[in-house]
Order: structure tokens, then sequence, then C-alpha cells
């Protein structure tokens, strides 16, 4: 779909590379990214999961193409379209199977988060099925949301742009990340079925009042008493607060992950035990915040203090204000800008707004031909200094729909 | 697992002694002047009502406590074992107490269900609101439908009552022909027997009451047949024969029991006393009940026996 005659649009280093490519397939600009880690003496280029990622936007796309330089630290990224689960390209019974290397050390949100963007534009129903040696589904060092996080604080904002069927995120097996924090063994399935032409234009200008705490604790391989220690600290915070706060548990055992040595090569190991929680506060309005904390894989951590971290960090998130978290303010700017050519306009936090991948976000949008965004205070009675970010759609929308 | 109850520890130190009164200002100030001097020299152990002493050990850290007067005052009347005031002995108590919801607490399966599913959850309460508007909109046509059911329900009850109405005036049953028209819709609705109808009464009336529906019976069918009308036949009346009821299975067979006794009549003693010479022999149908022998067959022929 992209029209060669544009020059590639040029960015450096490594910084919001997914989010560059994700733009690059939605717009169809073709990307020429250099300069990737080509200070790192010791590890140069691309990294494991972003070699990864490209190889999922390989399977979900026809008729991309990307060069490598030889040392990674050039990539070239021409889009194609983005086809979904359609039998023949990368899918073998409509279910693309995506496997993530054993080197990874970013959570399976760093993937999934991108792919949702993706996901309603693409021509069929998506469905990937994340397995591998690499599959981490808890929260990571490397500040990556767990999975469970972004089925209940992620997700349902897809609802506002009417995006509701068949949408599914299904745990099968849960991993925290493996020694080192690398690796894991997790096995996810994601479902995208509502694909759609054009996004809904958002208004979205009133963060409501928290009206209730939902979380998830799991426990990986480990005693599920663990799951009731964090989940007691963390009540013994937000009960006082919310009254309407349950966290559930799920416990379950240690993945297996085949580790062949020279005398047993069916041998298997288990790997990414640990522990963790995923706390998501609703508003009146309807606006989720969620907050996500998990043993680190050096462990030494108890879980109440995993429980209280995880209750502040919610808190936290919760006074940044506005009616989107940090975490899901990327995606939703994002959708908004891909919506109808029409100004939807969405109440962020000033810090929200201020944070640096947000900034970044707002230039890589500019550089890809989006009009900028207009930022206002918030209207009415604007006790933390929120901010209204009008977007103008840029009308692109579902490629593959237009045509079929 | 459902999510677990914080437990909230209260601590709770039940002193004996805790007032919350501000005291007059005139013992205040000795108060003052007294503390002064115990701590430039010993305390002094004087005639001071021990209430102030408390007030004083415990006034820095208990102010949450609302004691009332009453209470105190015996406690001041009793001096304790040792004579010696122990208000400095606070018995601290640690208690353990649930600070959450009970029965709510515990999040029923639904719910769990509906959060840790595949699915992105969705807040409940827009489906309550959408719920909530549709029925407004319907509100009109269900006002209709309630208006119209109930003329319904009007007709039929006219119909199948209408018998009741001959000797009524109007049309809505009132007084007697209210409570048969209540019994039969009772009966409509399931009841087994008419509300009306007696259980316990006395023999005689009871007596009376089927010889007078025997009577009637008999005089229908008497002018019947000489009117030459052609009746239904009557049904058989099952008479009651006075034969021996069947007992349960390891009942005695002899005796009437009744009240935990096996109570045995001149009869029964006699008969048993006359076959014992052949009780052995198994003359008795009711060990061998599955023998061919059966209870009364047997019975008949150990009679027979045992004149001879």
């Amino acid at each position: 779909m992209a029209t060669t005659s544009q020059p590639p649009l040029r960015f450096t280093t490594h910084h919001n590379l997914v989010y560059r490519l994700v733009l690059s397939t939605l717009t169809g600009h073709t990307v020429h990214i250099s300069q990737i880690r080509s200070s790192s003496p010791t590890n140069p280029g691309l990294a494991p999961h972003e070699i990864s990622f490209l190889r999922l936007l390989e399977a979900v796309t026809n008729g991309s193409q990307m060069e490598i330089s030889y040392t990674g630290t050039i990539l070239v990224y021409k889009p194609g379209l983005i086809t979904g689960s359609a039998t023949g390209v990368g899918a073998s019974g409509g279910v693309i199977t995506h496997e993530l290397p054993s080197n990874c050390n970013r959570g399976l949100s760093y993937f999934l988060i991108p792919l949702c963007l993706l996901a309603p534009f693409s021509k069929a129903p998506l469905k990937v099925l994340f397995t591998g040696p690499g599959v981490i589904t808890s929260s990571t060092p490397t500040g990556d949301m767990s999975v469970d996080s972004v089925r209940t604080a992620i997700l349902p904002w897809y609802n506002q742009f009417g995006m509701f069927n068949n949408v599914e995120l299904r745990i099968l097996k849960r991993s925290n990340p493996g020694p080192n924090g690398r690796g894991g063994g997790g096995e996810v399935q994601f479902t995208f079925g509502h694909q759609i032409r054009l996004p809904k234009t958002l208004h979205l200008m009133n963060p409501g009042r928290i009206k209730r705490v939902r979380g998830v604790a799991y426990a990986v391989g480990v005693s599920g008493s663990n799951n009731a220690r964090m989940i007691e600290s963390a009540r013994g915070i937000l009960n006082p607060l919310s009254p309407d706060t349950y966290i559930f548990s799920d416990v379950s055992s240690a993945p297996l992950v085949s580790a062949p040595d020279k005398n047993n090569a069916n041998a298997k190991k288990k790997i990414g035990l640990g522990f963790g929680l995923s706390l998501v506060a609703e508003s009146s309005t309807g606006c989720l915040f969620s907050a996500d904390v998990a043993s680190p894989p050096s462990g030494g951590e108890a879980p109440e203090d995993i429980g209280k971290k995880c209750a502040f960090q919610l808190l936290e998130t919760i006074s940044k204000g506005g009616c989107v978290p940090p975490a899901a303010a990327t995606t939703m700017l994002t959708l908004m800008t891909m919506g109808s050519e029409d100004v939807g306009r969405l109440q962020v936090g000033r810090e929200v707004i201020a944070d640096p991948n947000m900034i970044q976000l707002a230039r890589d949008l500019a550089k890809f031909g989006a009009p900028g965004w207009g930022i206002r205070d918030a209207a009415g009675e604007n006790e933390d200094g929120d901010v209204i970010v009008s977007v103008v759609g840029r009308g692109i929308g579902n490629v593959g729909r237009k045509v079929a | 697992m459902t999510g677990k109850r914080k437990r909230e520890t209260a601590i709770v130190s039940r002193s004996t002694k805790t007032k919350e009164t501000s005291p007059p200002p005139a013992s205040d100030a000795q108060d003052i002047f007294r503390k002064y001097f115990e701590a430039q020299f010993e305390p002094i152990e004087d005639d001071v009502p021990s209430k102030r002493d408390a007030e004083e050990s415990d006034s820095g850290d208990e102010d949450n406590f609302e004691d009332d007067d009453d209470i105190s005052e015996p406690d001041s009347d009793w001096d304790g074992l040792s004579g010696e005031s122990d208000e400095e002995h606070v018995v601290e108590v640690v208690e353990h107490k649930d600070a959450s919801l009970g029965a709510k607490d515990l999040m029923d399966k639904k719910a769990r269900k509906a959060f840790m599913s595949a699915k992105p959850p969705s807040s409940a309460d827009e489906k309550k609101k959408t719920t909530k508007a549709t029925k407004k909109d319907d509100s009109d046509d269900d006002a209709n439908d309630a208006q119209n059911l109930k003329h319904d329900l009007d007709l039929q009850r006219l119909l199948r009552e209408s018998h009741l109405l001959d000797s009524a005036s109007e049309l809505a049953p009132t007084g007697k022909n209210r409570l048969k028209a209540l019994d039969l819709r009772m009966q409509d609705l399931g009841a087994k027997e008419s509300l009306y109808k007696q259980k316990n009464m006395p023999d005689a009336f009871r007596q009376g009451i089927k010889a007078k529906a025997i009577s009637r019976d008999e005089k229908r069918r008497r002018e019947a047949k000489e009117n030459g009308i052609i009746l239904e036949k009557p049904s058989k009346i099952a008479k009651t024969d006075n034969k021996r009821r069947e007992r349960g299975i390891g009942g005695s067979s002899i005796g009437k029991f009744s009240g935990g006794t096996l109570n045995l009549s001149k009869e029964d003693l006699h008969s048993m006393q006359s076959s014992r010479g052949r009780s052995s022999r198994g003359g008795r149908g009711g060990r061998g009940g599955r023998g061919g022998r059966g209870g009364r067959g047997g019975r008949g022929g150990k009679a027979t026996r045992g004149r001879f």
C-alpha cells in the first residue's frame, strides 16, 4: 500500500522503535531507523525482543519488507497490508503461532499492546498464539505490565472506540521472568475479532471518581500463600479508600521448557517462578488505572512488600489525574489519531502528557504527517491541573476494509 | 481462591480507670504544682482521690475512651488486693478482628468468572443502565397488557362461578358466595380438598352425615325408578372386612403391640399354651413366610391343627 515515490522517514536510535514501526504500518510510510545502539560496544544493533517484534509484524502483514544492516544498527521497514491471521500467509488454522526466543527479557505486553493497535485495522480477525521459551506473562523489571493488566486495563479502552466484539486474551500458561530476567515459559492466546473501518471519535473529559478496585494476584510455581499475603497488604492500603476492592488469586504451576543436555535430549526445566500483583481501578466514568508489581527475578522480596508497592503504585497512577494513565495514553492517542477526520478530545494529567515517551510519540506522529495536538487547560474545577488534548483524526483507518 | 479478607488489628487498652472530663481549673493548677513537686522530690502519698492519679497517668495516651462515671465509681470503692492502686498496670488487650464485610466479602464465583475470563472485563453498570432504559420504553405496553390480563381473569372467574350467582343480586360474590368462590379458586389452583371440609368431628355427626347422604341417594334412585328414569349404577362401597390386617415384617404375629409392650390377651395365651407342643415342628406360617406357606393359609392350617 505504500506509495513508493515517498522517501523513507528517517529516525534514529532504538527509542520508541515499536511505536514507530506500528505507525509506519498504519500509515504506510517506509521508515529508515539508524544508529540502533550503535554506541554499545557489547550489544550493538537490534535486541532479541525487537527482532521478535519484527517477525511478528511480518506474520500479521502481507508484503512488508525489512532490511537489517549487518551490525543490526540500521533498519529499513517497508510496511505491507495488515492481513491478520488469514490462512496461507503465516497462519495455520487461522492462528498465527509466534515463538519468542529464550533470551527475551521483555514482558509479553511489549508485543501485545502494539499488536492491539494494529489489530482493529487488519483485514481478517487476528489470532495470535504466543509460545516459546521467552513468553513472560507477568510484569517485568524492564517496565512492562503484566498480561492481566493488558486484559483488564488496556483492552477495555477499545470499547470506547467501538471495538468490543470477540476480543479475547487468554492466558493458557503463566510465567514470571526466568533467571536474570530472561525467558519464561508462558502461553497466551490473543484474539481480536472486531475489525473496523474507522475508530469512533472520542470525547473523554470526565475522569470521574474511583468506584472500584479489582486485581489479580498470581503465583507461578510458588506457594499460593504468597498471593494471600500480597492481597492482604494491598487491601490493607486500598480498602479504607475504596471499600469495593477485590483481588482474585491465581495459582499455577511453573512452566516447563526444554533444556536439552548431553545426557538427556528431552530434559526439561522449570522456569519463571515468582509471584506478582496486578491492580486495576475503575472510575465512575469507566476510566481505568492500573498498577503492576512482580517479584524480582533475583527474589528476596516479601509478598507483603510487593502488595504494598503495587497499592501505592496504583494510588500514584490515580494521583496523576486525567482520564487515562500513562500506560494507556499511547494507545488512546494513537487510536484517536487514526480516527475519522474529526476532533477528538481527551483529558490527561499534566504529568502524563509531560512524560518523555508521550512527547516522543507526539513528535513521531507529527513526522508521520499527523496534525499536531492542541493542548489547553481543562475547564471546570481543575485541581490537578489536567489538560485537554485535542487530536484531529487522519481518517486513514483500515485500508484493508476500504478495498475489500 | 477468593480475595482474602483484610485483617485489622486493633489494640485496645482497657484501663480500669479512664475518664475524659476536664477537671476543675483550681485542681488543675494544684495538679501542676503537685507534678512539679513530685518531679523535684518524691511522690506524695496522700489522700488525693485515686481518680486524679489515674487521670495523670493516663491522660497522655488515652484520649479516646469514653467510660462513664458509674463504671469508674465502683472501681474507686474497691481498693484492690494489695492495697496499692493498680491504675498504672493497664491491661493491654489485642483484638484481632476482621474489618471486612463478611458474607459480601466472599466474592461469588460469578464475579470471579466474569473478571478472570479471557474477555476484557466490562463494567456491570452499563448493562444495568441499558436494561433500565429499555424497561422505561416498554412501560406503556406493559401497563396495557396488565390491564388486559386482569380483564381476562375476571371474565374467566365470572364464567366459572356463575352458578353461585343464581341467588345473588350482584356480580361480585359476597358473604357465603364469596367464601364458596374463594374455595373454588383454591381448588382450581391445586388445593386437594375444600377449604371448609371439616376434618375432625364427633363420630355421631359423621355417621349422621353419611346416613343422610345415603338416604338422599336412595330417595333419588327410588324416585327415578318410579318415574322410569335410568340412573347411573350405584358406586360400589368398599366393605370393610373385619379380617386381620397384614402386619409388617418382623412384627409379632400374636398379641397387640402398643406403647412399646406386647399385650397378650387371654385367648392369645391360651392358643400359645395349647400349641406349644407343636410349635417346634414349624406349624406357624409366620416363620416361613417365603417358603410357600404364606401368612393366612398357614394360620388357617394351624387353627385346624390346633384342634387336634
